[in-house]
């Protein structure tokens, strides 16, 4: 192959693969905190979630006669994250029905890895709660009674109800709600294993984060809560900064758009939660952002 | 003094990309039996060669006459006897080679050159077929006749690209040769300033030439720069150390800049003070051979016999590379060292044994490593879809024609694709595209 005579003869060890895995390792303190909180069942979630997505791929690529590429662990990634999106509660089946929409429509049919527009994870989210709204309602409380159907803190704030959790239980994973969104602290602890690895972008996650402060120090609502509860740090530290999605440039931009979409849905949109949507909605907009800011070239 | 500017992107390789396999090898001399000088040692066109077989020659004379005006005249770099000639190459006997000599006159002291006018310097170095010895091959001459006005002298002793350590021994052990020929050159040149540019990766080398310089009072400093590939390259080493960038299209001179790699001003010394023509180098031979070491040699000596020198390639599945790990040419894949044909010749910096690796390109995850790596701040995988899908509009547009074949954009792709030689594709073709419009436009008129 004349490629692989061409310079340079060295490459960093960094591979697709060797990324996707520290993404997943990122991603193990929220997974055994999940189960802390919610038993059992939560593992059961993730896992469910994980092998539809990796089937799901394995079985397109096998119908197209495409090279199979599920051991680059990037179906993982999306399981993971589609199951950190959903409550401990949420059916099997439909577990099985949003995978499959996330690997199959949004992942494979626009291209597979690196040509997807949206977070394959949040869209299969999405899918579950245009179609299946009641799957994505039934929380539970944490480690406690078997409950289902309770209220999470942000939908409490937005019907201005009473709020018995703490920004300490949002911070610690105390709450009710999806499995990803519950401790603050897990996630960033996978985030700083990400940075440490310079695997992430930080400018995007910091502009959104602090995006978010400012807005709900504006519109008088407690800034810790708003950023400690519902989707907030997952989105920010897993969702907004996945790789094929930010655009090349204008990482700040991306970061302060998806916080502002984020905090009208919340102010003002009828969801009691906008993480989704803000991260959706700025996938679309990365080609433009790419396109206004354009690396000077040296000597033009 | 260490400059804080710094050029855009870059790679700063960590482990495993080191120089430590030939960083405390001293420069080992060694004169083989037979030499095969090419008559193509540079940039321009291959040298008509006026010897023939049978003929006796002496080392230092002409035995290859330049037919173009990026070309440079080869010598014999050994005396003996011609074996063969052909179009592209002449093989020489060894009766007696000479090698500059640690001990020279001018390697121990610094010399006067006030004698010595600018054109006279030029003619000499035009003379001894001195090209740029930083792998670029651009006759030296041709840089110092330049209309524009230099006022820096920059002597590239960054030796950037992992692996080598030639330069570095050169400055250890050729300080003054080196220093004299600076000196000349700034001479030649007419610039005001000099600097002998180096990185921090170094500091035994930056003490060494601060020592050898501290009672030189002809303008000429050193310059510590932080360490970062490609700092070597022209481009940035420039902006590194001026701050100041070449336009697009224009040469270094167009910002009153030249840059001399450090064997080419040890090479002038030679020819000025010493009446040696360019006719040996030193090279790295390391990687994955049993003895790493930095060789002097004559022009012309067969790698292959250095590398068995070194104790050989210690493993069947290699990949054989001519220059530095992330812009030399690959000569070979699973070989020996008597399967290596090719031969030393001005530009050889070393001879690097890798692990013989396929990479398995994966698609583009659009990560924007390869974005933030590129030193000239291009798109390298848009770049790279736009070739694959042969739109040359499209790499003309994303300034495809700037590319510099660095290899950091390939370095760093964690989906191993192949950017850098698509890029260059794209620049080459884009470039060729352009001639060609230029040219039906002259017809046209």
């Amino acid at each position: 192959m004349e490629n692989n005579l061409s310079n340079p003869h060295i490459r960093t060890p960094k591979t697709t693969r060797t990324i996707m895995m520290d993404v997943c390792i990122a991603l193990l303190p929220a997974l055994v905190g999940s189960i802390v909180f919610f038993g059992l069942r939560a593992l059961l979630v993730v896992v469910v979630s994980v092998v539809t997505c990796v089937a799901g791929e394995a079985i397109w690529q096998i119908c197209h006669k495409q090279k199979l590429t599920i051991n680059d662990f990037s179906a993982v990634v999306t399981g993971m994250l589609l199951a950190y999106n959903l409550s401990s509660e949420t059916s099997l089946w439909a577990v099985i029905l949003a995978g499959l929409f996330s690997m199959i429509v949004v992942k494979q049919m626009f291209g597979g890895i690196g040509n997807n527009v949206f977070n394959p994870a949040l869209l299969g989210r999405l899918f579950l709660m245009v179609v299946y709204p009641m799957e994505l309602m039934k929380y539970k409380v944490p480690s406690g009674v078997d409950a289902v159907s309770t209220a999470t803190i942000l939908s409490a704030v937005k019907h201005k109800t009473e709020c018995s959790y703490t920004v300490l239980d949002a911070f610690f994973g105390k709450v009710p709600g999806a499995l990803g969104e519950t401790s603050a602290l897990l996630l960033l602890l996978g985030f700083a294993y990400l940075i440490w690895k310079k695997e992430v972008n930080v400018s995007v996650s910091a502009a959104f984060f602090a995006t978010i402060v400012v807005l709900s120090l504006i519109t008088e609502q407690n800034p810790m809560m708003q950023l400690f509860a519902g989707g907030t740090i997952l989105g920010g530290c897993f969702m907004l900064t996945d790789y094929n999605l930010s655009g090349k440039h204008g990482k700040w931009l991306y970061g302060i758009l998806a916080g502002i979409i984020v905090m009208a849905i919340r102010q003002w949109g009828v969801y009691p939660e906008g993480v989704c949507f803000g991260i959706l909605i700025v996938n679309c907009l990365s080609v433009l952002i790419d396109n206004i800011f354009a690396n000077k070239v040296y000597g033009k | 003094m260490t400059k804080k500017s710094r050029f855009r992107g870059g790679i700063h390789q960590t482990n495993g990309f080191d120089k430590e396999l030939t960083a405390n090898k001293d420069i080992i001399t060694f004169v083989p039996d037979v030499v095969t000088i090419s008559m193509k040692q540079g940039l321009g066109p291959a040298c008509n060669c006026v010897v023939k077989d049978g003929d006796i020659v002496e080392q230092g004379q002409l035995i290859g006459e330049a037919k173009h005006f990026l070309s440079a005249t080869v010598h014999a770099s050994v005396t003996g006897k011609v074996l063969e000639v052909t179009d592209s190459y002449c093989k020489i006997q060894v009766h007696q080679c000479s090698l500059p000599d640690k001990d020279s006159d001018y390697n121990t002291r610094l010399i006067d050159i006030s004698h010595f006018s600018k054109n006279e310097i030029i003619d000499k170095i035009e003379q001894a077929g001195i090209v740029g010895m930083g792998g670029a091959g651009f006759p030296a001459h041709v840089k110092y006749r330049t209309k524009s006005a230099i006022t820096t002298l920059l002597i590239n002793a960054v030796e950037c690209e992992p692996y080598l350590t030639c330069d570095e021994h050169i400055i250890l052990e050729y300080g003054y040769s080196l220093i004299n020929g600076a000196l000349l050159l700034k001479k030649a040149s007419g610039a005001v300033k000099a600097y002998i540019c180096i990185e921090d990766n170094k500091p035994h080398c930056i003490e060494k030439l601060k020592h050898l310089l501290s009672n030189v009072n002809d303008n000429i400093e050193v310059l510590s720069l932080a360490t970062c590939y490609p700092q070597g390259g022209e481009k940035q080493l420039i902006y590194a150390s001026m701050g100041v960038e070449v336009p697009s299209g224009k040469l270094p001179a167009d910002v009153g800049a030249i840059v001399s790699n450090v064997q080419t001003a040890k090479a002038v010394a030679d020819m000025v003070l010493g009446k040696i023509p360019s006719v040996s180098r030193c090279i790295t031979i390391t990687g994955d051979v049993t003895k790493p070491a930095n060789y002097l040699v004559p022009v012309g000596t067969n790698i292959g016999e250095l590398v068995a020198k070194c104790g050989g390639v210690r493993s069947k599945d290699n990949k054989v590379i001519l220059g530095g790990p992330m812009t030399g040419r690959c000569i070979g894949r699973s070989v020996s060292s008597e399967e290596i044909l090719d031969n030393v010749s001005k530009v050889s910096g070393g001879l690097i044994v890798l692990e013989g690796k396929f990479y398995d390109e994966t698609a583009c995850i659009k990560c924007e490593e390869c974005v933030h790596a590129c030193p000239i701040g291009l798109n390298p995988t848009r770049i790279d879809f736009a070739i694959r899908n042969n739109d040359l509009g499209l790499c003309e547009s994303l300034d495809a024609t700037e590319c510099i074949a660095c290899g950091c954009c390939s370095f760093v792709c964690p989906a191993q694709r192949e950017l850098t030689y698509h890029t260059v594709k794209a620049r080459d073709a884009v470039k060729a595209k352009q001639r060609e419009e230029a040219n039906s436009g002259k017809q046209s008129i």
